[in-house]
């Protein structure tokens, strides 16, 4: 399958502080890959060097086998791209601002016109199409930003954080419309700090801090690198620091944290340890308001990693 | 053509500051032709009180005589105070005090002191130049005639000479201070539409994350400003064009000349120097609400300082002076000399082509301003 990115050693500073720290990495063709990483750890800056929007001190990025740069106007015809903030005109309806950002890119009025409007129905406007910016809520004008970012079709989408802010509604209609990308064969870029649309969507993760990745794969294989086999969280209980060693103590346990009456334990291996859990705290007539048990999330991943979680 | 194209939707979308700058422009420049059109003259006396000390004679009577042919003789009590009171409250301007043996000192060549008490205003001014009138012709002839009836004579065939002055100039005047207090009037609407609409539209064009946008689609950005550009100029000039033919509708034949020509192209000129202003303004701020502040402090600034509402003769000198830094200076002096001058020769229109220089200075001044600025920017950037 074609790379349609390829980084290599992609080093930025903004003055003296290192933005991005050589990074290499590389996009395959009708992939989603997803740039994880807390607010500051160089996602949107790698975007940006991506699209030449910024300079860059060394490295070298190629986007479909051509290297990129300012005046790459060929390649600049097949991405489509979609900012964290909204970029659109207040003074045009919902149906003039995809025209105008798709004319960028279509000279042909018939064209056009035909892309403006499955682009309105797969962000779901069709009910706003004469709509200002101003009149739509925060869910429609972010579903309005990213029907100007892919209306004209591109092969490669970049899609910078889309679904920040906004309601779950919009965020299920935003993911629905980014798989129906993915179906039509659209090669995808996400950054986000949201754990679960990347596991959800993503066909492969790459994790970043401080500008450098820490760990690159699918979900999966990232959770089996963290080596965490389950997580067990126990809510509402008191513990004396003695319950608290036992616990720690107990068979397949790793790690135990009890913060404001939190008891969460992580087990590397084993199995029935929920059950070995409860007789423990029924033996020490220990009570509690709910126990339950969950597979380790890419939080967990990141929190094993750095040791700080991922919206810190 | 997309760019171009959008750039008229957003332009459409500020149709009514258009419409209102228009509309203040017929209004007030209406308003000015008709005051312009009717001469009303109100007849004007001064209210004039004599306290006459003289027995009766001719010489006493033909002073009164004249003065109650010329001012309004107001009949009060000979008391000091009430004449005070009287002068307080306005009730009359001017106090002519004729001492005693007047008449008869005034034949004998003397020339008596006549003492007055005044309120000092415009009234009081006009009665103390119908007295000293009389009295300069009265020394006068006093020299030449000893005789009481002959001086008299002599005084009131004086009185009665009149100067008759007659226009020779061929102007239209009423037509062209109609024209030149419109397109004076104009500065101001060419001002504010010309730089808060195309300010606000390329605040939109120019926003951070619209021209991200812009950067990353396959438009080279020389073209995308190039058509920004072009586009800022064509609806400067339809600006230009509107108020040009709004002028024709109101002022008619004035402006369908060759001297109306010269005012179309001096606001040409000046329309050229507001965009060159708006697109500078436009690199110095993308903040659509400061757009509106900078618009009332240039326009109405501009318009107040250079003459627009206020005819520049009555302005003083020292907010003259300030005003020379200002293209709307410039553009409404060459409105008020296309009024004055008589014949369109090349020497006659000198001080107009100076004028016209000067506007291109600010326009290329505003340009290479804006320039500098731009690369700095995008070095920032």
């Amino acid at each position: 399958m074609q790379k349609m990115i390829e980084v290599k050693h992609l080093t930025k500073y903004y003055k003296d502080f290192k933005a991005i720290d050589d990074l290499s990495f590389f996009v395959k063709e009708g992939e989603i890959l997803g740039l994880l990483g807390p607010n500051g750890s160089g996602k949107s800056t790698t975007i940006n060097c991506l699209l030449s929007l910024l300079h860059f001190k060394n490295g070298s990025i190629q986007i479909l086998g051509r290297e990129m740069k300012p005046e790459s106007y060929d390649i600049k015809k097949q991405i489509g791209v979609v900012f964290q903030e909204v970029a659109v005109f207040e003074e045009l309806n919902v149906y003039e601002n995809i025209d105008y950002f798709c004319g960028l890119y279509i000279e042909d009025e018939e064209t056009r016109k035909k892309y403006v409007e499955e682009a309105i129905s797969l962000v779901g406007l069709e009910r706003y199409r004469k709509f200002y910016p101003k009149q739509l809520s925060g869910g429609l004008l972010r579903r309005l930003n990213i029907a100007c970012g892919i209306a004209h079709k591109p092969r490669l989408i970049f899609l910078d954080e889309p679904t920040v802010a906004v309601d779950p509604q919009s965020r299920n209609n935003i993911l629905e419309g980014i798989e129906k990308l993915r179906e039509k064969g659209a090669t995808i870029v996400y950054t986000t700090h949201y754990m679960e649309e990347v596991e959800i969507l993503c066909d492969r993760i790459i994790i970043l801090d401080k500008g450098h990745i820490i760990a690159e794969g699918t979900a999966t294989e990232l959770k089996e690198h963290a080596n965490i086999e389950e997580k067990i969280t126990v809510e509402g209980l008191k513990l004396t620091k003695d319950q608290f060693e036992n616990i720690r103590n107990l068979k397949n346990v790793d790690k135990v944290r009890f913060v404001e009456n939190v008891l969460t334990i992580t087990y590397k291996s084993g199995q029935n340890n929920i059950s070995v859990l409860i007789e423990f705290l029924r033996n020490h007539n220990i009570t509690y308001q709910s126990i339950f048990s969950e597979r380790p999330t890419l939080n967990d991943v990141f929190l094993n990693l750095t040791g700080k979680e991922l919206r810190d | 053509m997309t760019v171009f194209k959008t750039f008229w939707k957003v332009v459409n979308h500020y149709k009514g500051t258009i419409i209102l700058y228009t509309v203040l422009l017929i209004v007030f420049g209406g308003m000015n032709m008709k005051s312009n059109n009717q001469m009303d003259f109100v007849d004007s006396k001064p209210d004039v009180f004599i306290v006459n000390k003289d027995v009766s004679n001719k010489i006493t009577d033909n002073l009164i005589s004249y003065m109650e042919k010329n001012s309004h003789i107001v009949d009060l009590q000979e008391k000091e105070e009430k004449i005070k009171d009287a002068l307080f409250y306005r009730d009359v301007n001017y106090v002519i005090y004729i001492p005693e043996n007047y008449g008869s000192l005034v034949l004998n060549g003397q020339n008596p002191k006549i003492e007055i008490e005044s309120t000092g205003d415009y009234q009081a001014s006009l009665a103390e130049m119908l007295l000293n009138r009389y009295l300069k012709i009265q020394n006068l002839e006093q020299m030449a005639y000893m005789e009481q009836n002959e001086l008299i004579n002599a005084i009131n065939e004086n009185l009665g000479h009149q100067a008759s002055i007659t226009s020779i100039s061929s102007l239209d005047e009423v037509g062209l201070t109609n024209a030149s207090n419109y397109f004076n009037f104009a500065s101001y609407s060419i001002l504010a539409v010309v730089i808060l609409v195309i300010g606000l539209v390329l605040a939109s064009f120019n926003e951070l994350n619209i021209r991200k946008r812009t950067v990353t689609s396959p438009m080279p950005y020389q073209k995308y400003n190039f058509h920004l550009l072009l586009s800022s100029l064509l609806y400067a000039g339809c600006a230009w064009f509107l108020f040009c033919f709004l002028g024709i509708c109101l002022l008619g034949k004035t402006v369908l000349s060759i001297r109306g020509i010269w005012y179309m192209l001096n606001a040409l000129f000046f329309t050229v120097s507001a965009l060159a202003l708006a697109l500078l303004i436009s690199t110095l701020t993308k903040n659509k609400n400061a757009m509106n502040g900078i618009v009332n402090v240039v326009a109405l600034g501009s318009a107040f300082l250079c003459g627009a509402f206020v005819p520049a003769e009555w302005l003083p000198n020292f907010v003259l002076k300030i005003a020379h830094i200002l293209p709307a200076y410039w553009y409404i002096n060459t409105n008020n000399c296309l009024k004055e001058i008589e014949n369109l020769s090349f020497g006659t229109l000198k001080p107009i082509l100076f004028n016209f220089f000067i506007l291109i200075l600010f326009t290329v001044g505003f340009i290479l301003i804006n320039n500098y600025l731009s690369r700095r920017k995008q070095r920032i950037d």
